[in-house]
This record gives structure tokens, sequence and C-alpha cells, in this order.
């Protein structure tokens, strides 16, 4: 089982701790990469081993395009970690039945079933079919299923409160019997922060008669869960999420009835300062980072540190590089500023080469690092490269990330005055991943699939 | 200047093995080269391709020349640095594109005239400045401008007019090539012509065997383009039975495993295409059983990788066909991954080859090789007939084997 330590027994915010799981040490902060389809886009698995993010998310809706879902009959004892190439020694995979960034409008849930979405229509899954997958793929951690209503906000107090009845009834179900899950549950009860605390507490509230007894020896459904996390997107669709205050008091209001004992997950922030944020005010320990994923997919390379270093100050500077501006042709320097040890910017050295023949002496080449220019060129030539190459960079970047973030809440500095001087520096509104997703779609239209057709009209 | 050393040959086939030295390493030859058209092979860093084995890639000079350009591969110094590839490169001399992706190009004796892409206006490729353009990205072997028509022309004195001009446009390359002092790293090949009428083909040969001297290596052009298999044997045959031994034949635009093996049994050291690595886009994996197109329903649930003995990192880490049919085409790294196993496919031929011809064994490595590849499907004809050519009976000994007309190619 998953166990999750903190650094300090009460500390409530913000906070580290130490996620164990088999060989698997994660310190906390720490940042979790997603998945599309059950790959970190742009990644082949060579690639994604010299990534060092441990921790990855997989929604498994897409898998419900074949009944039975392919994974659930993968052979051997980590079907999931086998499927998609994960080292069960090296990565803990976390598993939610539906792609937590997902904003699309979905019909409605139902009494037993949520509606998943596949690129084949929406599927129905119930409780019963979930707990199936589950047992059947044995990913590291669950996601219980919830009932998050996807139809058009807003949402009467009648869809609220259902909501939470069908959260809490589908979680006991996964609880039931052995053997024993991680399980994470998403906090719910949406905008309303009455209804929030109403959720956590059914969680902590003792269990009597036949509850009691389907969860057996469990006291209450908290006993059963290592976990909560907090899904940004339905809230988004709801409030003006970049309203830091009101999103913390959202947050909050869920853990006020909880013990602070147990792991915090944030799912779709936007920016490196919404996660100091968190941190700061509500202890979160574990953030997605589709964001810089995103960033890399539209040509960004991310380029910024924290704590900011005291002899670097400067207004209001771009998170990153948009590689398809028209200067970085000429730009033949590494990803970042910031010295970075990314597969980018320090490839290995490539020491065994497959050899094919007798005559095959394999004499390894020194490896130098991408440049903006390299990038820049393959951006604008449409070539996917471009993309692994970010993304390998970004990961690193937002991996150092969180090390500076641990390192200053381990020394016990002034996080307070750290965030302050962040802000200070770098830009929020994220304008250089705006511009670059512009520039991106552009080229993508001139060169992408299907141009040859689109010239011939 | 390249070291080019024969180390065996075929006792039965004209078949070799030979080791070419150039400026960044060694290749040992026969060997296939993965195409990196715009400076990548498409979603693979040099890393990767490095360690699958590979020592040899090429570039389009065409699409460098427009992107990024000659003036930033200069400040990057070179192409090989621009994308931090340190073993073999070679580069086309652009002339194929002009033909085959601009609608305008007219051809006169001075070069290539076509319209550019960037401005419109009418530019000329002359072989000068395709040699300086090629000079700037600094492949270790260039490619002489040449002047070319499709291998379905039926216009006989075109044919010839463009055989003629490619011999003199290999002049200006060779005379432009030894004033630049880039001749002690780089190294010139020239491209024999002469369309699929093999007298046009012989004088072509003679032209260009006389400038020997001057050249590092021969290229058999003009072939691949959609004619008869049995035709297109017979002139890489007549090619490499003439261009002499101490020079690698390189037979462009060659990518089925079968053209492949043929070409080498014929003579042929070296070999480009597209299509191992464009075919991996599109979800279709190379098998020494014939190749698996990952998008079929039947390997939804397959949970055995492409192919079990493969060690390309695909294969090796296991991953399933299942695995790749529920992420080809949606998902970049399964490109990536696909593209990754057909470039090691590729090299295993060519190496499998290599260890043969060595061993004394090519002929027993080619019977091998066919019944594996197309004991369900039928043998190809023209393969049967080529290699018959060169003393290896395909059919010998077993009288069931079905054979195939046409291209013959297996697919899935």
């Amino acid at each position: 089982m998953l166990s999750f330590t903190l650094a300090a027994p009460c500390a409530r915010r913000p906070r580290t701790g130490t996620v164990r799981l088999r060989g698997v040490i994660e310190k906390t902060p720490a940042a979790m990469a997603t998945t599309s389809r059950g790959v970190v886009p742009h990644l082949s698995r060579d690639q994604y081993n010299r990534a060092h993010i441990p921790w990855v998310h997989i929604p498994f809706e897409s898998f419900l395009e074949n009944n039975p879902p392919v994974p659930t009959l993968q052979p051997g004892p980590f079907p999931l970690h086998t499927f998609l190439g994960f080292d069960p020694d090296a990565h803990i995979l976390s598993l939610s039945l539906r792609d937590p960034a997902d904003g699309r409008e979905t019909p409605a849930n139902g009494a037993q079933y949520v509606a998943a979405s596949t690129s084949r229509g929406v599927r129905r899954v119930t409780v019963a079919d979930w707990r199936g997958h589950v047992h059947a793929c044995k990913p590291d951690i669950v996601v219980a299923m919830p009932d998050i209503p996807w139809t058009n906000p807003p949402f009467s107090q009648k869809r609220t409160t259902k909501s939470i009845e069908r959260t809490v009834s589908w979680l006991a179900h996964l609880l039931a019997p052995d053997p024993p899950l991680n399980i994470l549950v998403h906090m719910a009860g949406g905008v309303n922060e009455r209804a929030r605390r109403a959720f956590a507490q059914s969680l902590v509230e003792p269990l009597d008669g036949l509850e009691a007894a389907a969860v057996k020896p469990l006291k209450c459904l908290d006993d059963g869960i290592i976990g909560y996390t907090f899904d940004l997107v339905p809230l988004r669709r709801e409030i003006d999420v970049e309203d830091a205050d009101k999103v913390s008091a959202l947050l909050q209001s869920s853990l006020e009835p909880l013990p602070p004992t147990k792991l915090r997950v944030v799912i779709s922030v936007v920016s490196p300062h919404q996660i100091l944020r968190l941190i700061r005010d509500v202890g979160i320990d574990l953030f997605d980072v589709k964001w810089a994923q995103d960033a890399a997919n539209v040509g960004v390379s991310l380029d910024f540190v924290f704590p900011v270093p005291q002899d670097d100050s400067q207004q209001g500077r771009d998170l990153g590089h948009n590689l398809y501006r028209s200067h970085y042709a000429h730009d033949f320097a590494s990803l970042s500023t910031a010295a970075c040890t990314c597969n980018a910017c320090a490839p290995v050295v490539i020491k065994n080469a497959i050899s094919h023949s007798q005559l095959d002496a394999h004499i390894a080449s020194a490896p130098s690092g991408y440049t903006r220019a390299y990038i820049h060129h393959l951006l604008h030539t449409h070539e996917m490269g471009a993309h692994a190459l970010l993304v390998l960079h970004n990961l690193a970047v937002v991996d150092k990330f969180f090390d500076g973030i641990r390192a200053v809440l381990a020394r016990g500095d002034d996080f307070t005055a750290h965030v302050a001087a962040f802000a200070a520096q770098y830009d929020e509104s994220l304008a250089i991943v705006n511009e670059a997703r512009t520039m991106w779609k552009e080229v993508d239209v001139a060169r992408g699939k299907g141009r040859i057709a689109r010239e011939r009209d | 200047m390249a070291k080019f050393e024969v180390l065996a040959k075929c006792h039965t086939t004209r078949a070799r093995v030979s080791r070419l030295t150039l400026s960044h390493g060694i290749t040992p030859l026969p060997t296939f080269m993965p195409v990196a058209t715009q400076a990548a092979i498409k979603g693979l860093t040099a890393q990767q391709m490095e360690s699958l084995g590979v020592t040899l890639i090429l570039n389009n000079t065409y699409h460098l020349n427009l992107r990024p350009g000659v003036q930033i591969l200069g400040e990057a110094g070179g192409a090989h640095k621009f994308q931090g590839w340190h073993k073999n490169l070679l580069t086309d001399s652009g002339g194929f594109q002009l033909v085959s992706l601009s609608k305008f190009t007219k051809i006169t004796e001075q070069g290539a005239l076509f319209e550019s892409p960037f401005t419109g206006e009418p530019t000329m490729l002359t072989p000068e400045e395709s040699m300086s353009i090629q000079h700037a990205i600094g492949g270790d072997i260039i490619m002489q401008l040449d002047d070319v028509v499709s291998s379905m022309t039926p216009d006989r004195a075109r044919v010839e007019e463009a055989m003629e001009r490619s011999v003199r446009w290999l002049d200006r390359c060779i005379t432009y090539h030894n004033n630049s002092g880039k001749q002690t790293t780089q190294n010139l090949f020239a491209i024999v012509q002469g369309g699929l009428d093999s007298e046009l083909r012989d004088r072509c040969l003679t032209q260009m065997i006389e400038r020997k001297n001057d050249v590092a290596g021969f290229a058999i052009g003009g072939l691949s383009g959609g004619e008869e298999k049995d035709v297109f044997w017979r002139i890489v045959k007549q090619c490499a039975e003439r261009l002499p031994d101490d020079r690698p034949r390189y037979c462009m635009g060659i990518g089925f495993a079968e053209d492949l093996l043929v070409c080498v049994a014929l003579g042929v050291d070296m070999a480009d295409c597209v299509f191992p690595t464009r075919t991996a886009r599109f979800g279709v994996a190379l098998t020494h059983r014939g190749p698996v197109n990952l998008r079929l329903a039947k390997y939804a649930y397959d949970f055995e990788p492409i192919d079990p003995d493969c060690p390309c990192p695909t294969c090796s880490a296991g991953t399933s066909r299942a695995m790749l049919y529920h992420v080809i085409t949606r998902e970049t790294a399964a490109a990536h991954a696909v593209t990754m196993h057909n470039i090691v496919f590729q090299a295993r031929v060519m190496g499998g080859a290599r260890d043969a011809i060595l061993n004394g064994t090519f002929p027993d490595y080619l019977r091998t090789f066919f019944a594996n590849y197309f004991a369900d499907f039928g043998y190809p004809q023209w393969c049967v007939n080529a290699l018959r050519s060169v003393g290896v009976d395909l059919l010998e000994g077993d009288s069931k084997i079905k054979v195939n007309k046409g291209t013959g190619a297996k697919w899935e």
C-alpha cells in the first residue's frame, strides 16, 4: 500500500511530505504528468524513462472504445504498467475514469452510471464496471468514480445534493470488500462552500448498520482512502478560478472537517503562480503539470526558476520562450537561460547502440544540446520532434521548480516572500503561451495534415 | 576523401561487404539510409537514431535550403551540429524535389529554373549552386545535380538529353567541388541516368566511369518511379555490373526489404527511401513475416510485441500491438515507436546481409528471407528472375511455392 507521511505531522500549509510505494519515493509538493490515450504526449517510452516525473495520471475513458477495455485483459502482475510501458519500480500510476482536464459538455450522469466520453461516442459506466476495470488493471492509485455534472451550469441545489450522495455511495462501493485499493476521492460540492463541507463531513462520519458492515473494519469512509483530489475544470465552468481567494476558500471548506494527514491533489492548475498559492494557502501536495506539457505542445520552452535568484530580478518577464518567434532562428543558446539537465539540453551519451552485424562497432558521439534555433526550425517545418524535445525540457523545468519549492520549505525560509518575488518576476497571464498557440495554429493550418488537399482547392 | 574497402564478396551473387570511412565515422555497407528530410527523422532525436545503430542518414538539400537556409546552417557550423547528429550524413542535390514538388520547374542547360516558394520569383538552381548549398550543409556525401526525368517518360529524346546533360553537369560539379577546398571532407557522388533504356545507360556509364578519379562513389538514379520491376532490376544489374569495384554504389529511392536484398545481390551497397519511416506514421510495422498494419481491429487485443525477437526500443520494452493499435495515428509517440522499429527492421535486413556475405551464406540468407516474408503470399516473379540472374534460384527444391506477377509487394 501507498504511504504518505508529512514532514511535520500537524502542518496544514504549506507542507512537505513523502509518498512511498514499492521502491518509488516521491517528495512532496510534487508534479504529476498527464497522459492522452495512455501516453505522455510526444514521448516514446525510452524518452519518458529519461524524464524525472515518477507519478503519471491515466484517464481510462479512451479504453472504453473496446469492450472489454483492452488493458483489463493484459496479463501479468502490473497490467496497467505493462500495457502502457511504465516501470513499476520507477512509476506510480493513478487512474481516473474520465479525463479530468476535459471540460466539454457530456450527457447527464445517472443514478447508477457516469457518462464517459470516447472517440466512438459516450459510454455509460456503472460503479460495478469501474470496480471491475480497476481490479483488472491494478493501477497504483484509483480515483473513485465521482458524479461531476458535465451538463450546462449552473446547477440546482438538488443536483449538487445528488452529486454528493452519488459520489459518497460510489466511493463506498469501491471500498468494499478486499483487496484494498489506494483510493483518492474527488471533493464534491461544486462551487458551494456549504455543500463541499457537507460532502467532506460525510466522509468522516462514523458508519453504522449495513454501511458499516460493507466496509468493515473501516469506521468511516475516510479511513479507507489515501487522499483527496480537487478538480479545477468543473469549478472553472462556474467561477473565475483565477480568483485565487475564492478557489482557496472552496478548497479549504472541503478540508475543514478532514484530517490533515492525507494527500491533497489539485488537477488542472494553469500556472506555476497558481501552484505556489495553493501550496501556500491550502497546503496542496501534488499537482498535474498539463499546463507545462501544453506549453510544449504549442512551441514554448519554459524558462523560470523558484526561488527567484536575488541578483536577477526583472519584473514581469515571460515564463518561457515562444520559439516560433523569428529571432530564435539565429539563437543557438540552449532552451532555457537557467541550466537544464533534460535530455534535450544535455542529451545522454549513447553508450550502447544496437549492433546489426559483426562489422558494427559503436563509437559513442559526444552529444550536444539542442538549440532554440533548431527547435524554431522544427516548429516552422511542422516536425513533431520539436514537441518531443520541448516536453522533455518543460517537464525538467517543472521538476526543478518543485525541487526549489521543497528546498525553500525545508529550509524554513519565508515562503510567502518567495511567492511574492516569483509573482513579481514572472508574467502570470501566460501571454507568451497564448501568442505561441496562435503561431502554432498558423503553421498547423499551413503545413499540417490535409495541406495538399487544401492547396488543390 | 572517403576510404572504401571491400571486405568480402558473395561467392554466388554480386553482393559484397565493405567499409566506408567518412569524416564522421565508419559505415559498414551494404546499408540502408533513413531519410531526415528537414534535418530530423520525423519525431526522433539524433541520440535515438544513434541508439538504433544507424551511422548514415540523409538530409534533403531542397528542403534545408528553404528552411533553415544556408545562412543559418553556416551560423550553426553545418547541418551536423544544427541537428545534433555526429555520425555520417548524405545530402541529395535538390534536383529531384524541384521536379517532384514544383509544377513550374524548367530545365535549361544552365540549370533548373523554378519558382521560389518564398517570393514566387524565378530562381535558378545550377550545378555550382547545388554544390555550394551542399557545402554549406556539410554532408559527408554530396550528390551531383542531375537532370531528372521520370522513369515513365516515353520521350526517348528527352531521356537522352537528360542523360547527356547529367554528364555535363557532373563535370561542372566536379570542377566546382575540386576548387572548393571541401573535397577533403565531403565526397561527391555521380548519378547514372538514362532512364529504362539500356543503351542510354551504357553511354552514361561509360562517360561517368571515365570521371571515376574525381568522384567518391556512383549512384543509380532515375528509377523507382513506377516502372516495371522486371525492367528496374535489369537496369540496376546493368549499372552495378559496369560500375567500378572500388567505389560504393548507391541505388536511390529503394526501401522495400525485397528490393533492398535484390539490389544487394546485384551489387548495390547503399539505398535510401522514406518508405519505412512514412509507413510507420501510417501505422504499418515491418517484420520478417511481412508488414503488420497496426490499424486493423484484429490487433486490438494482441498483447504480443510487433516482433518478439526485435532489438528496437519499442519491441524490447514489450510494447504490444494492442497498445500501438490504441494510439497509432492519434499520438505522435506511437509514430515514434513504430518509426524506431521500422528503422531497426531495415538495419537488421541489411546487417543480416552483411553477416551472411561475410560468412559465405548470402544465398541461404536470401532464401530464408523470402521464405519467411512471402511464404503465405507468394514470391514476386521479378525477384525470382533477378536473383536467378545472379545464380540464386529461390524456387529450387520446392515446387509448391506460389509466384506473383506485378510488383509482388506484400501489404496488409
